[in-house]
């Protein structure tokens, strides 16, 4: 009996343990899943979760948006792009013009300063440039400034960039980007990777912001620095803390409770279509670089030149009915809710040159696809029907959780009507990087981000003979275009030939453009200064609450 | 007189010899065990060096589709990852002997910190769980073997089985959907709102949120820390307590059949007594190995809780070093959790030893 008495006294004792500490704590929580510490009263920094990850600070050893999204808002780039704008103007220089083809020379403005105190002259900058080729880190950017040969300094406001092609068009956009980053020449290395923790103590900042507190891929604080004198206005508002999750589910669940102000990469389509019809937050969208496309190997396709049916007519035959069966719309639709958009072109929506190509030589002529007229491409080649197609995709995350839908409803599209029969297989990524260059996959998946805003980031990487592809596309007609628009310097000019390039890859397609990914970020009704733009850079300077 | 007395006085001969064996014994068998850590964490590390190269390098991973073939292949060359396995095999290990883990070749951080950083967080989670799961599955398994077959016995059965049957990926998102997002009782995720988090950096962080917390003497900032790890401690806890729990109660209803348990009925003990004295303390032996291997498990399954609770801990970095193929971050994470389970299960067995002399022989 004692024990009995025992027993349910303990049992009861430790359950009302558990129930009491619950609601005592649930209790403290104060019913609004908070902590008591979360709310932002006015003049409080601004919350934004990302789910993007920081390689390094350091400019000279990333090439990943998770870094460039810090060091966008806490270094100083000579040019940028304003708001809203796609030209590239003086940001932290005065001026910034090509003074012969193989020079471009930027004034600084006089008394510039670190947030630290130190000088800002040209000095730092021809350090950052020459730091960066010469530590040329591999998770680095210090390829995009293949066309640099050397940097002089000859006075503390002047730097002349000397090029190793003339009029370089692509020069001013490169140095808009991840290896455009000044660094403070007192506080960087000279030939070794500066650590976070060193850059932070060293208060080593000359963006409209400067980092108060960094705990590496969990949260960073930024404040205003008042020593900014660059193209885009001071913040406006008293700081931003960037709040790092590891899941998009965290992050949706986050701002949809109010934790986080603003929600900015990644989200997937699902909860942002969730979202939408959330009345207490705001989803807004941006043109968005990212495309993606098929690739075909003009060697292992079908009838390629490797294969035992060898012939060039058929293998664009077999191109051309692809491009006639793909419902991009449907695509975007029903896989992607919208957060992804159909793309017709080469170079995407918000690009000087972006033409809908495709939309006029492929498909129904308004965007949806057209059996017949894939059926009769391919008659007319003499192709055997159904083609048989062999067709890859990474499996895992590398291009986001849908690649399986998006894949298995592009065979749907191509074999409904009897003209192809399609061997659809996945691969994991890293292996599959491998292999795509290797010839091993007819056909497969890829998707791009640029590295800077210009058309030529969708055509150069893509379509001369040495291309990052790999997959035998080579044509004389598009290397002279490409290679011209590279250096003409007069706009009009140069926007023609993007569109004759794209005219010229259109019929030949060495790929199949599919999607363009949309910028989508997720807030708060009560904020504003949520400014998506071409630049493709999430700037937090204008963002209020 | 002397003589007569003497003998008394001094122990047996063949009692001392026993004696001195049996500490000879305890000696050599916890030798044994702490020699067989080296092995062991020598063999999982080496397994982790070469099956980790097998699948790929970090600049394929990273680059590998933005850039041609050639200029992949010499970034590769550049950073050594082409050269002979075995040269890199042999670098490493006279890095490790000498103590350094290396950087980390995806985000450039020291191993050591890493380790520190993520480490901590990892801890402090698995400690939570460890205390939840010991202070729910003991007393409730005593409970259920005490109430043998009645209906408190059954319900605290099914009880058990759900906790440690249900994936705690599902407990997570179940548990988050109910008391933080239908109930709003609780945070969403992290392991301190971020505002907290900022304080607590500034301050200087030991990486244990609770004691920087305390350390803080702001009470906001402990309520804070202590209302996000509630809900991934209980669903960590409870998974492994249900297994105290029908182990408890199964122990000590072997232990209630023993014939010295009878005898001490017999000699008119009560029956709480008997429970507390007799019964429950020799089951607790077989626990304490259990506990051992738990921690194991418990540090596999915080992966799933931290990934589900945004709790940054080690397992979860693991997993996103291994995607992107970071060996140096891989093989150190790897090593120090080969050691820890070691050196845990070291100390059990060294409990174990202590308490009960059958197991060092």
């Amino acid at each position: 009996m004692t024990l009995h008495h025992s027993g349910r006294g303990r049992l009861g004792l430790a359950l009302g343990a558990f129930g009491a500490s619950a609601l005592l704590l649930a209790g403290c929580a104060g019913g609004g899943g908070g902590t008591g510490t979360d709310d932002a009263a006015s003049g409080e920094p601004l919350i934004v979760g990302t789910t993007d990850k920081v390689t390094t600070l350091d400019p000279a050893g990333s090439y990943d948006n998770g870094s460039l999204a810090v060091q966008t808002q806490v270094f100083p780039y000579l040019v940028n792009t304003n708001y809203n704008e796609t030209e590239v103007v003086p940001d932290l220089a005065e001026t910034a013009e090509f003074t012969s083809p193989t020079e471009y020379t930027v004034t600084l403005p006089e008394g510039l300063k670190w947030s630290n105190g130190n000088d800002l002259t040209s000095a730092d900058v021809k350090f950052s440039f020459d730091r960066n080729l010469a530590i040329a880190d591999p998770n680095g950017a210090s390829s995009l400034l293949y066309n640099l040969d050397s940097v002089e300094a000859p006075d503390d406001t002047t730097v002349v960039f000397k090029l190793k092609a003339e009029n370089d068009q692509v020069f001013p956009f490169i140095l808009t980007s991840f290896p455009g980053a000044i660094v403070d020449d007192e506080v960087f290395s000279a030939d070794a990777l500066t650590t976070d923790q060193d850059i932070v103590d060293a208060d080593a900042f000359g963006g409209p912001y400067k980092i108060t507190s960094y705990d590496f891929n969990k949260t960073v604080e930024f404040t205003p620095n008042e020593n900014y004198q660059g193209l885009l206005e001071a913040p406006v508002n008293s700081g931003v803390i960037l709040s790092y999750f590891s899941e998009s589910s965290n992050l949706k669940l986050a701002v949809q409770e109010g934790d986080v102000d603003v929600a900015y990469r990644s989200l997937s389509a699902t909860d942002v279509e969730d979202l939408s019809g959330n009345d207490n937050v705001q989803v807004i969208d941006g043109p968005g670089g990212e495309i993606r496309y098929i690739v075909f190997n003009f060697d292992t396709q079908p009838y390629g030149a490797t294969t035992a049916e060898a012939d060039e007519a058929k293998a664009q035959a077999v191109r051309q009915a692809v491009a006639n069966l793909v419902d991009r719309d449907a695509i975007a639709e029903q896989v992607y809710k919208g957060t992804y958009t159909p793309l017709y072109s080469f170079v995407p929506d918000g690009f000087n040159g972006a033409t809908e190509v495709l939309k006029e030589l492929y498909g129904d002529g308004n965007g949806g696809p057209d059996a017949e007229k894939a059926k009769a491409t391919l008659e007319a080649a003499g192709v055997t029907i159904p083609v048989q197609l062999s067709l890859q995709y990474t499996a895992d995350d590398h291009y986001g959780p849908s690649s399986g839908d998006e894949y298995a409803m592009v065979k749907s599209q191509l074999e409904q009507d009897g003209l192809f029969a399609v061997d659809l297989k996945s691969t994991e990524w890293v292996q599959y990087s491998k292999d795509r260059t290797a010839d091993v996959y007819p056909s497969y998946q890829l998707g791009w981000f640029p590295d800077y805003s210009d058309a030529d980031n969708y055509l150069t990487p893509f379509f001369l003979t040495e291309n990052f592809l790999g997959n035998h596309f080579s044509d004389q007609q598009t290397e002279d275009l490409i290679l011209q628009q590279a250096v003409e310097t007069d706009p009009e000019a140069r926007t023609q030939e993007i569109e004759d390039i794209q005219a010229r890859v259109g019929e030949l397609l060495s790929t199949v453009p599919l999607l363009q990914g949309a910028q989508v970020a997720v807030a708060g009704t009560g904020v504003d200064g949520v400014i998506l733009d071409a630049s493709f850079k999430f700037r937090f300077a204008p963002l209020t609450k | 007189m002397t003589t007569d007395v003497a003998p008394l006085e001094q122990p047996p001969a063949f009692l001392a010899r026993r004696r001195s064996r049996s500490g000879g014994t305890l000696g050599r068998y916890l030798l044994v065990r702490a020699l067989l850590i080296i092995p062991t964490v020598f063999i999982l590390v080496t397994l982790v060096f070469f099956l980790i190269r097998l699948t790929g390098d970090p600049i394929t991973a990273s680059l590998g589709g933005r850039l041609p073939a050639d200029q992949l292949q010499e970034r590769i060359h550049e950073a050594g990852y082409d050269r002979p396995v075995l040269v890199q095999y042999i670098e490493y290990l006279g890095q490790v002997f000498t103590g350094n883990f290396g950087t980390t070749l995806t985000d450039n951080r020291l191993v050591t910190d890493v380790i520190v950083t993520y480490g901590t967080a990892t801890l402090e989670l698995v400690v939570y769980a460890l205390i939840i799961a010991l202070v729910v599955g003991l007393p409730l398994g005593m409970v259920a073997a005490a109430l043998r077959d009645r209906a408190p016995d059954a319900g605290l059965r099914i009880s058990a089985i759900l906790f440690y049957a249900t994936p705690v990926f599902f407990a997570g998102l179940l548990a988050k959907l109910v008391f933080s997002v239908w109930l709003g009782w609780f945070p969403v995720s992290g392991r301190a709102s971020v505002r907290t988090e900022i304080a607590l950096n500034r301050e200087g962080s030991t990486g244990i949120y609770l004691i920087d917390a305390i350390a803080s003497g702001n009470p906001a900032y402990v309520q804070d820390v202590l209302l996000h790890a509630f809900l991934p401690a209980m669903v960590l806890g409870l998974a492994t307590a249900g297994i105290f729990l029908r182990l408890v109660r199964t122990n000590v209803i072997g232990t209630f059949n023993m014939p010295y348990v009878d005898a001490a009925r017999s000699r008119g003990i009560s029956e709480y007594r008997l429970v507390r004295k007799h019964a429950y303390k020799p089951a607790l032996i077989p626990i304490i190995t259990v506990i051992g291997l738990q921690v194991a498990l418990l540090l596999g399954g915080a992966v799933l809780t931290e990934t589900t609770f945004e709790w940054q801990g080690l397992g979860f970095q693991l997993t996103k070093y291994l995607a992107a193929r970071d060996f140096v971050a891989v093989q150190g994470i790897v090593a120090l959790i080969a050691i820890l389970v070691a050196l845990t299960n070291f100390v059990v067995d060294l409990i174990a030893a202590l308490i009960d002399p059958r197991v060092r022989y």
